[in-house]
């Protein structure tokens, strides 16, 4: 026994007719759509020739048919993967179901999902002339009525964040005007919107795909304006905290990572003090980052989220035993101290008065006790962003010469880039291949100089940079007033009194996926077990931190779990290939950095709105769903799931349909045509899509400008019976769909006039000449000749160059405001991978083959797989339901024979 | 009109925007408004598509929520959707039959686009003319028959030899019914077919013989359908078979499959030259080309070196037959190449309106111009003219309208005209099937687009070239596609009827007999009934058609679901607005 009788791959009208005659012969069938309805092409067209009835009105029928048959199984938004022949003549077929994200029993159909999505894509249903969203309904009367989420997989921007925040998602929020929501959603994930909008290396902007094309979108910049305009509005986060549990939790230390984990714990209902050794909150936010990329005040008010939901910061509070916070009742501890101290250079003269560690001299400017450089000269002996941020400092302090000694080239520099360039631009002068080996004094203790020694770069070493080897010999001094030493940074490793164990390089060891220490309660995050990183990946350390000491104060595992399951992250070249055109929209370059304000005050100017929907504009929408939450939001039925993958089943069948039907000619691939270059060329399927009931525009109007079109030419056989795109077959139903397509437009048009350029009108059935004659009489004008070439007007109108045979065979050059292009059938190579094992045997075009048309149409090469509709070859719907009645009538005999005793 | 009484009744109106069809020029909202209030009437609303997945849930949801007993969908023709909304009626467990539809499409929106307001106002008369109708509406159970799992076929052509083999494969028997004494009909006098080169004959004794193998299948030939009684699942037929001497049998099918194929166009004396020597029609020159094999082509004994082919004649004709035959250009293109084949030096012309060598069929025109033909394209209104030259041979005169409309003289030794296909007359079976015809003579199918097998008559078939032109291939799959659909209701071995059917009330009858002339079916019979004679109406039989109800001197029968009361009612609902 199989699990169902017959399997029929496409649900178009050939799959539904042999799917719905096999079930009314008590067959048990399994009918499967790719697409998140049933219907296929038929329920998209307008009319049907000749008969001019309703397509939807005629379709419906079967599509609500197909899934209320007692003896059909119908499951949309699923492929079959793969299909193999069994000994006993029996398939076992793969079955993937989609994830739709939404719980199909669930929803109601009601499409707020779709009216709150903030992500625009083509709408393949109304053959991409308008848009869908990333949440929809295929189509108003799509069967079974219920959304769908398109995911591609998740956005790069999103995915490479080690944040956790949905960048794809703000900035379709941003597009949206959705301002105060885009900043609501990174506080999803951290209270320091303000901060990482302007201090974050924005790693999302490293992976954007729009990179490859003009330029990444400025993420963090658009991040940095949703935080300016909320702050402007809004005192505190704005949002909702989970009610007090009665448990407390003891963060030490008020870094990125300290502050991010205590408000996701807040926010979870957690009573939460955080331990500051520092006068004031922020950690190295506040001491290291210099107050020209991050002002005090958008750290005050990223931290005033923190506080505004209740938890407490006590500064100039070092905490030195956690035994005495287990006391204080705090169930647990997260230890986020971060790396207050500095790599010594380990050379003599360093204990000398003009020697400062670069952290220390960031501190003590920002606290206003560091001392006046004026009129000195400095060095800063390191490459990375400390030294960056000490050198551009040093020259604020009014140091008349600040020099950057590394000891490696340019490139080796850990520091970003922009960092590097903008020390440039601030004057700071850089010295490579230089190591340090003595800070000279003039005896009295008062630094005079840096004795250095050249290097060469040899073999690369360990971290793969190569490494620098002394040249000998090449010893000289750098003179200079001032050495600043920012080579490296360290955490207190023994500040616990070695309650906790440390690594050999003072990092407190904890398990890097659950942040536990040795001490169960104690939990540790950030730069003090990671090492110096920087202030996004910190917010994800005090992120996870949150959730796993939420787990654990929950009693719940925490191994085995994962924090952000993110669908694969998309494939970029596949994203680039989808896109039918781009649009770049330009705003006016912000004035940020174009003089050199040697200050304190914040160099980058905000965003404006303009520039702020201008930027978000671009976004390519890589992952297509921007995971922006808003439909989760919107939903009244809580049917929306981020959640849901995909199901592989296995299913046992008798017999197999191939009803997967045909692809449209690509109509670009006429390039003399001109579409996708001329707005106002247009394919016959987008013309039934103008005419239809559900049409677009509700009116027949140009693309181009919304004109109402005048003067209209069809061009028949594009892409059929062309040996130039390799297509030397007649695709049958264009020359019938175009003179019905007359019909209807002379009348929803009365005035008018329709012209079609044809090689010879192929009317061959019943009532279709009739038909074409009926078209003519109403005043459509057929023209015999092939179109050469459409050229396009400033005005959007087209020149069509044609030979008119019947008149002569003169070349004429005609205006039309509208060209419709007649495009043909293409094969479906999808067939190609149904199955494994047998091959299902093509003819030379491509099409499932029929080796005995003649007597058995619709058998294929393997027993008891039969092939339905137009997967066989061009056919029209007449003869799609006749095909479709013959092949179930031969799954019906092979399935009668396999119940006949071997 | 005296204002209506209060209604026991709990009525769901749903008015349907049909994505436009109707709401572009019906005020939908304006109907919903004006129906609301009508007694009996608890749910009224407009909706998008009334017939869509979502349309018919609410329905649904409505129907359980208000305990509603009745529903009216104002929409499109009942043809479309009846089954569809008494689809919704049952699986929300109300009766089908308390279902009615009014048509705003067809009979009011599409034929009033000029004025929306007038269409407007008669949407609500038709309205509440169903919903007036709707509350006199009864609960009725379908009527469940028997079937018997056999099938008739008549006409033993390639369409229903394949037929028969497809039935008795799926487990149906068959009886086959060939007029002529030999099976086969068309294909099996023909050599190489297109588009496979596959021998008609060959392919036609291949047919029998697998036919014959399967005792499932009893084939007449020599047989004629000389009667037909019983209806739907179960008719009863009589055939009249070649015994000596000839007797008539009777035979029990549930379906009934007509493939009585086609005749070719034979052309009026003069039409094209015909009645010249060295004029032949397309399936006398295909005989000409079988008999060429090893002897050349010969026309009467003379070699044929040049030749012409008019295309259609008698098809695309104002005057005549307007269709086109649709296999005859592919057919030619095929013949063509086989010429060629025969002798490449043979000159082939063309002359041609349209060449329709439809989807794959491509290829064979491409073939034939590689192999040499010459096409030549006349204008509609200027035909090719065939007269007879001096030297004994004929001269076609062509414009050809790919060289300039120059007018060409061609000397050729033989005319092909290519001919068409017409129904076949017989015009006793489709007085005996009660089938309807279209204007082309063709049997007509249910629905051209999704229905093309089925016809009128419930539970008989129609496959092959008698639906309309066809090639030998596609009737093969009309033929299988009839199986299908045969099969679809037989398989099960009992079917369902609709329930509206004529009614006799036996007190008031006379038995005047004047239903029994009125019945197109055959479904009154005389019945004894307490010592008086009185109608009787077979279910199965009555097609609920009507055509008895007004001629009945004494309103003895009423229709179901078509009650004299609920047609009062109707025509009330429907002028209120005119009277009040």
């Amino acid at each position: 026994m199989t699990d169902y009788d017959a399997l029929v791959v496409g649900s178009g009208i050939a799959g539904m007719e042999s799917a719905l005659k096999l079930g009314d012969m008590g067959y048990k069938v399994l009918l499967v759509e790719k697409e998140a309805s049933v219907g296929g092409r038929m329920i998209l067209l307008s009319k049907v020739f000749p008969t001019l009835d309703c397509a939807s009105c005629i379709s419906t029928p079967k599509m609500a048919a197909s899934i209320h048959h007692p003896n059909v199984t119908a499951l949309t938004y699923t492929e079959v993967d793969g299909i193999s022949r069994d000994g006993d003549g029996t398939f076992k077929a793969t079955i993937r179901r989609k994830p739709r994200f939404v719980d199909e029993a669930a929803c109601t159909g009601c499409q707020l999902c779709e009216t709150a999505c903030t992500v625009a894509v083509p709408d393949q249903f109304n053959a991409d002339m308008v848009a869908r969203r990333a949440a929809y309904i295929a189509f108003p009367q799509a069967v079974p009525k219920k959304a769908v989420l398109e995911r591609a997989g998740t956005s790069p921007c999103t995915y490479t964040c080690p944040a956790g925040i949905k960048a794809h998602g703000y900035v379709s929020l941003i597009r949206s005007g959705e301002y105060e929501k885009a900043f609501q959603l990174v506080l999803e994930a951290t209270p320091l919107v303000g901060t990482l909008g302007r201090a974050c290396y924005a790693p999302c902007e490293g992976e954007c795909t729009r990179g490859s094309l003009e330029g990444t979108l400025p993420i963090r910049r658009l991040k940095r304006f949703a935080a300016d305009r909320h702050y402007q509005a809004i005192d505190g986060p704005g949002v909702e905290v989970a009610p007090a549990n009665g448990k407390g939790v003891a963060v030490v230390g008020s870094g990125p990572a300290g502050l991010t984990a205590a408000w996701q714990l807040a926010r979870r209902g957690y009573r939460v003090k955080i331990f500051e050794a520092a006068p004031v909150a922020g950690g190295f936010l506040r001491l290291a980052i210099p107050a020209y990329r991050l002002p005090a005040e958008v750290v005050d008010q990223d931290i005033s989220n923190v506080t505004g939901i209740g938890v407490e910061i006590a500064t100039d509070s070092p905490v030195t035993d956690l035994e005495a916070l287990r006391r204080d009742g705090f169930d647990a501890v997260l230890v986020a101290t971060g790396t207050p101290l500095s790599t010594s250079l380990n050379v003599p003269g360093e204990k000398l008065d003009g020697v400062v560690s670069g952290l220390q001299f960031l501190r003590a400017t920002r606290l206003g006790s560091a001392a006046d450089l004026t009129g000195k000269r400095v060095v800063v002996v390191g490459g990375g962003n400390v030294a960056m941020d000490a050198a551009r400092t040093a020259v604020r302090m009014g140091a008349t010469e600040t020099t950057i000694a590394y000891r490696r080239g340019r490139q080796e520099m850990p520091a970003h880039k922009t960092e590097v360039d903008d020390a440039e631009r601030d004057g700071v002068r850089f010295s490579f291949l230089m190591a340090p080996v003595e800070v000279v004094d003039d005896g009295s203790g008062k630094v005079t100089g840096l004795r250095c020694q050249r290097m060469a770069l040899g073999k690369p070493d360990a971290s793969g940079r190569r490494r620098p080897e002394p040249i000998k010999g090449s010893e000289f001094v750098l003179p200079c007033d001032t050495v600043l030493v920012a080579i490296g940074m360290a955490p207190e490793g023994s500040a616990f009194g070695g309650r906790c164990a440390s690594n050999a390089n003072g990092t407190l060891v904890a398990d890097p996926a659950t942040l536990q220490t040795g001490v169960p309660h104690v939990f540790a995050a950030g730069d003090v077990t990671t090492g110096a990183s920087d202030i996004t990946r910190a917010v994800g350390q005090g992120r996870r931190a949150a959730h796993m000491i939420d787990r654990w104060l929950r009693g719940e595992p925490l191994a085995g779990f994962e924090m952000d399951e993110a669908l694969p992250v998309v494939d970029k070249t596949k994203v680039l290939t989808r896109q039918v055109g781009y649009t770049h929209s330009t705003a006016p370059e912000s004035a940020s950095g174009s003089t050199v304000k040697r200050d304190f005050a914040e160099i980058e100017a905000p965003m404006t709105e303009a520039e702020a929907l201008a930027g978000s504009s671009d976004c390519l929408d890589c992952g297509v769903c921007s995971e922006c939450q808003e439909c989760v939001t919107a939903c009244p039925s809580d049917a929306i799931h981020l959640d849901m993958r995909e199901q592989i089943e296995e299913v046992s069948v008798g017999a197999v349909v191939v009803a997967t039907g045909y692809k449209l000619f690509a109509a670009d691939a006429k390039p003399e045509y001109g579409f996708g270059r001329y707005k106002n060329v247009i394919t016959g399927m987008q013309m039934d899509r103008l005419l239809a009931p559900t049409r677009p525009y509700n009116t027949v109007l140009r693309p181009g400008d919304g004109k109402v079109p005048e003067r209209i030419a069809f061009i028949l056989c594009t892409g059929s019976r062309d040996e130039t795109v390799g297509n030397p077959l007649c695709s049958r139903f264009c020359c019938m769909y175009s003179i019905k397509q007359n019909q209807l437009i002379m009348g929803a048009l009365p005035l008018a006039e329709v012209t079609v350029h044809y090689m010879d009108i192929r009317a061959p059935g019943k009532r279709y000449d009739e038909f074409y004659e009926s078209a003519k009489s109403m005043g459509a004008t057929y023209v015999k000749g092939r179109v050469a070439k459409i050229t396009e007007k400033d005005d959007g109108n087209l020149i069509l160059r044609y030979e008119d045979i019947e008149h002569g065979g003169a070349l004429v050059q005609a205006e039309y405001d509208m060209v419709v292009l007649a495009v043909g059938v293409q094969p479906n190579r999808e067939v190609d991978r149904l199955f494994s094992g047998d091959d299902l045997a093509l003819d030379v075009y491509d099409y499932v083959a029929e080796p005995n048309e003649d007597m058995d149409p619709g058998r294929t090469s393997i027993p008891g797989v039969f092939v339905a509709g137009a997967a066989s070859g061009a056919k029209d719907i007449t003869d799609s339901i006749l095909h479709a009645g013959a092949a179930a009538a031969q799954v019906a005999a092979h399935l009668e024979s396999l119940k006949v005793p071997a | 009109m005296s204002k209506q009484p209060a209604s026991e009744r709990r009525l769901g109106v749903y008015v349907c925007h049909c994505g436009g069809n109707i709401s572009d020029y019906v005020d939908v909202q304006a109907v919903v408004d004006a129906v609301k209030d009508e007694p009996g009437v608890v749910v009224a609303k407009h909706t998008m598509f009334a017939c869509s997945d979502a349309g018919q849930q609410e329905m649904e949801e409505d129907i359980a929520a208000n305990d509603l007993d009745g529903l009216v969908v104002a929409s499109c023709s009942p043809k479309l959707h009846v089954v569809t909304f008494r689809g919704v009626a049952k699986r929300s467990g109300m009766n089908p039959y308390e279902y009615n539809q009014a048509n705003i499409r067809e009979q009011c929106s599409w034929t009033h686009t000029d004025d929306p307001a007038g269409a407007t106002s008669k949407a609500i008369g038709l309205v509440r003319g169903v919903i007036a109708r709707t509350r006199l509406s009864e609960a009725l159970e379908p009527l469940v028959v028997e079937t018997t799992q056999k099938a008739l076929i008549i006409g033993g052509g390639v369409a229903g030899l394949r037929a028969a083999i497809g039935l008795a494969d799926i487990g149906l028997g068959v009886f086959l019914v060939e007029r002529e004494a030999e099976l086969g009909g068309w294909v099996g006098r023909f050599g190489p077919i297109y588009p496979h080169e596959r021998n008609g004959h060959e392919l036609i004794s291949s047919l029998i013989e697998e036919a014959r193998k399967r005792p499932a299948i009893k084939i007449f030939t020599g047989a004629e359908i000389v009667s037909k009684t019983g209806s739907f699942g179960n008719y009863a037929v009589g055939v009249r078979v070649a015994t000596e001497p000839p007797q008539t049998i009777q035979i029990e099918v549930g379906s009934i499959i007509v493939a009585t194929g086609f005749d070719s166009y034979r052309p009026a004396d003069g039409e094209f030259g015909s009645g010249m020597d060295g004029v032949a029609t397309l399936p006398e020159f295909k005989e000409l080309i079988d008999a060429a094999a090893g002897a050349g082509l010969r026309y009467r004994g003379k070699p044929v070196r040049s030749l012409a082919y008019i295309y259609c004649v008698g098809s695309r004709q104002p005057d005549g037959n307007e269709y086109c035959s649709r296999f005859c250009c592919t057919a030619t293109a095929h013949a063509s190449i086989r010429v060629a084949e025969l002798d490449p030096n043979v000159r082939q012309y063309h002359l041609y309106r349209d060449i329709r060598t439809y989807g794959a069929f491509e290829l064979l025109y491409t073939q034939a111009r590689k192999d040499g033909a010459i096409y030549v394209k006349f204008p509609d209104d200027a035909p090719p003219v065939v007269a007879a030259d001096k030297s004994g041979g004929l001269t076609v005169t062509v414009r050809d309208l790919l060289s300039g409309d120059e007018e060409l003289e061609i000397p050729v030794d033989l005319v092909v005209q290519v001919t068409g296909m017409v129904p076949r007359a017989n015009t006793d079976l489709v007085g005996l099937l009660k089938l309807p015809l279209g204007k082309d003579g063709f049997f007509n199918e249910i629905h051209p687009k999704l229905r093309p097998v089925e016809t009128m008559v419930d539970g008989v078939l129609i496959a092959g070239a008698c639906q309309g032109p066809k090639s030998s291939a596609e009737s093969v799959a009309s033929g299988l596609a009839a199986v299908t659909q045969s099969a679809s209701v037989l398989k099960k071995g009992s079917a369902e009827l609709d329930p509206l059917v004529a009614t006799v009330d036996p007190d008031a009858c006379t038995w005047c007999g004047k239903c029994l002339d009125a019945c197109p079916y055959g479904a009154i019979e005389q019945l004894s009934l307490n010592g008086r004679e009185v109608a009787t109406i077979s279910v199965a039989g009555c097609k609920g058609c009507g055509g008895c109800v007004p001629v009945c001197p004494e309103n003895a029968i009423d229709l179901r679901g078509y009650t004299d009361a609920q047609i009062t009612a109707m025509i009330d609902g429907l002028l209120q607005e005119a009277i009040a």
